[in-house]
C-alpha cells in the first residue's frame, strides 16, 4: 500500500486555543487511543511534534521567502492507504489534528516498482 | 496501551502540584501549576505514541520539575537557584523517592492545610482546593459553583496572592498550628461534598464527582494522624451515608423525589455499610460533633426499612444536638419536620411558633414549604394555601417546583 506523508499546518488567522484542562486532557488522551486502535493497520510511523529548522540555500542565496520551518508545520505522521483520499480519512479522524487553525496535508510518498 | 485510571490527569495534577509546592516553597504556586500543566500536556502528546513510562507519576514529576527549574534559569541567577534548592539541586531530580504513598498522602494533606487558611474567605479556600488538589479549571469550578468564570478568577487571586505572602511552611504536619486548623480543614471537605450533594446541577455525574472528590480528601485525612480523629470518621460516615442514598433521589426523568417516595432498594447498601462502620468508629472519646449528629441522622434514615418505620425520635434527637452545637434556623426547621412525623403536625408547628427565622432564610422555599405543608396536615387550609404560594413562587428550580408541587397538592 502507498504511504503517505501527513504535515500539520497551522492555519492563518486563528487564535491560540485556551489550554485544555486536566480533565480535558484525559478525555483526549482517550479518543487518541481509540483512532489509533481504530487505523491500527495504517499508522506506520505516529512521528512527532517539529521543532525551529532552516532552509539551506546555495551560496550566494537566490531571491525568495525562507520562513523559519516550525512557523508552517506543527508536526508530521506517516500513514499508509490505499489511495490518497483514504490516507486523508485517516488523518481528519485523528484527534486534535483537523480544527480552527490547524488542518493537515497530505502527500504520497512516491515509491517506484 | 493500557488505559490510565479515572481522573488520573486531574488527581496527578493535585498530586504534583502538592509535592512540588513542599520541595520549592508555596510562594511558586503559579509557577509550579505552569510547569505541571506543561508536563501534563507533554504526557499527552508522548505516551499515546509509545507507551506510558513504567511509573507515570516520576516522569511527570521531572518534566514539570525541569521546566520548574527552565524557566527559573531563564530569569534568575544561577547562584540564587542553588541557593533555593540546596548545593546542586537538578541532580538526583531523577529519584522518585516523592511517590512514596505515605509521602504523596502527606503532600496532599499539607496542600488541603495550606489551602484552609484563616486569612482566606471560605469561598477563596474552597475555590483554591479544587483548582490545586482536584485539578478541576477555571470554567470547571465556575460550573460547578455556579458562579462566573470572573468570580472564581478573584477568588483564586485572592487565595495566591495570600500564599505569596506566606513566611511560615507548614513543614511539620504534627504541629500545633497544623492541628488548629483541622476544624477549617473538615469544614470545607463537608463544604465541598454537599456543593455537590445538594446542588441544583442537572448533571448527576458532576455533583457525584464533587462528592467523590471530597470523600478522596477525607480518607487520606482519616487515614493520617493529623487527621484520624472521631469527627473525621463522623464526617466520612456521614458522607458514605448521604452517597448512598442519591441513586433514588432523582426519578428516570430526573425529576427530583422526595424522601417518602424514593425507592429504598435503589440505596446502595455496600455504601451504607461502609458508612455505618465509620460511623461506629467515630464513636469513641468524649467529642460529639456536629458531623456525628448529623452522621447519626443520615443512618437513621438508611437504616429505616419504610419512610413509616423511621425512629423518628432518635432524628429528633439528634436534630437537638445539631441544633445546640451549630445553632441554625435549617436545623431547626428539620427538627420540626421530624417532630411532625413524630407527634403530628400541631406538634411541629408548635416548634416554630414564635420562631423569627433570619431575613434570608424566611424568604426561601423550603421555609414556606414546610409551613405550607404541616398547615395542611393540620387542617388549616388558609394558612397551607399562602404558603404553598410563596413556595412554589420562589423555589429555585423547576425541578424543586414539580416536587413541591406535588407534595403540597392543591388544597
Amino acid at each position: 500500500m502507498p504511504k503517505y506523508l501527513c504535515l500539520q499546518r497551522s492555519l492563518s488567522g486563528a487564535a491560540e486555543d485556551d489550554q485544555a484542562s486536566p480533565a480535558q486532557m484525559q478525555a483526549m488522551y482517550a479518543k487518541f487511543n481509540e483512532w489509533r486502535e481504530k487505523f491500527r493497520e495504517n499508522l506506520v510511523d505516529l512521528g512527532g511534534r517539529l521543532g525551529k529548522g532552516r532552509v539551506a540555500v546555495p551560496d550566494p542565496a537566490p531571491d525568495g521567502p525562507f520562513v523559519e520551518v516550525k512557523e508552517l508545520v506543527g508536526g508530521y505522521m506517516v500513514v499508509s492507504a490505499s489511495s490518497l483520499d483514504e490516507a486523508i480519512a485517516v488523518a481528519r479522524e485523528c484527534p486534535g489534528l483537523v480544527r480552527a487553525g490547524s488542518g493537515v496535508e497530505v502527500i504520497e510518498i512516491f515509491a517506484p516498482g | 496501551m493500557k488505559d490510565l485510571e479515572d481522573h488520573f490527569f486531574r488527581h496527578e495534577y493535585g498530586r504534583l502540584v502538592a509535592a512540588l509546592s513542599r520541595r520549592v516553597g508555596m510562594r511558586h504556586l503559579e509557577a509550579i501549576e505552569d510547569g505541571v500543566q506543561f508536563a501534563l500536556a507533554a504526557a499527552l502528546e508522548v505516551w499515546p505514541k509509545s507507551h506510558a513510562p513504567e511509573n507515570p507519576s516520576a516522569w511527570l514529576y521531572r518534566v514539570a520539575y525541569n521546566h520548574l527549574v527552565g524557566d527559573w534559569r531563564r530569569t534568575t541567577r544561577r547562584a540564587e537557584l542553588v541557593l533555593r534548592l540546596g548545593a546542586d539541586a537538578p541532580a538526583g531530580l531523577d529519584e522518585p523517592r516523592v511517590f512514596l504513598t505515605g509521602e504523596v498522602r502527606d503532600d496532599l494533606l499539607r496542600m488541603l492545610f495550606v489551602c484552609c487558611d484563616e486569612a482566606l474567605p471560605v469561598e477563596s479556600q474552597l475555590v483554591l482546593a479544587l483548582k490545586v488538589l482536584c485539578g478541576f479549571d477555571v470554567s470547571e469550578i465556575s460550573e460547578r459553583l455556579f458562579v462566573s468564570e470572573a468570580n472564581v478568577y478573584k477568588r483564586l487571586a485572592r487565595a495566591r496572592s495570600r500564599l505569596r505572602q506566606l513566611e511560615v511552611q507548614l513543614d511539620d504536619l504534627g504541629s500545633t498550628e497544623v492541628a488548629g486548623r483541622l476544624p477549617a480543614v473538615q469544614s470545607i471537605l463537608y463544604v465541598l461534598f454537599t456543593e455537590g450533594h445538594f446542588s441544583s446541577h442537572v448533571d448527576g455525574a458532576i455533583r457525584r464527582e464533587l462528592c467523590a472528590e471530597a470523600m478522596r480528601l477525607t480518607e487520606e485525612l482519616a487515614a493520617h494522624v493529623v487527621g484520624a480523629v472521631p469527627d473525621t470518621f463522623a464526617l466520612l460516615a456521614l458522607m458514605h451515608l448521604h452517597l448512598a442514598r442519591m441513586p433514588a433521589r432523582q426519578d428516570a426523568s430526573g425529576g427530583l423525589l422526595l424522601l417518602e417516595e424514593q425507592d429504598r432498594s435503589l440505596w446502595d447498601s455496600k455504601g451504607i455499610a461502609t458508612g455505618l462502620t465509620w460511623l461506629a468508629r467515630s464513636a469513641q472519646g468524649q467529642e460529639f460533633s456536629r458531623y456525628h449528629a448529623e452522621a447519626g441522622i443520615a443512618a437513621e434514615h438508611c437504616l429505616a426499612p419504610t419512610f413509616a418505620e423511621t425512629r423518628w425520635e432518635r432524628i429528633v434527637e439528634c436534630y437537638e444536638l445539631l441544633d445546640r452545637l451549630a445553632p441554625s434556623a435549617m436545623h431547626t426547621l428539620n427538627r420540626a419536620v421530624a417532630v411532625a412525623e413524630w407527634h403530628g403536625p400541631r406538634a411541629g408547628l408548635e416548634l416554630l411558633e414564635g420562631l423569627a427565622p433570619p431575613s434570608w432564610f424566611a424568604s426561601s422555599y423550603l421555609w414556606a414549604a414546610v409551613l405550607a405543608d404541616l398547615h395542611k396536615r393540620a387542617g388549616q387550609t388558609a394558612l397551607a394555601e399562602r404558603y404553598r404560594a410563596v413556595a412554589l413562587e420562589s423555589a429555585p428550580s423547576p425541578l424543586v417546583r414539580t416536587a413541591l408541587a406535588r407534595r403540597l397538592g392543591s388544597t
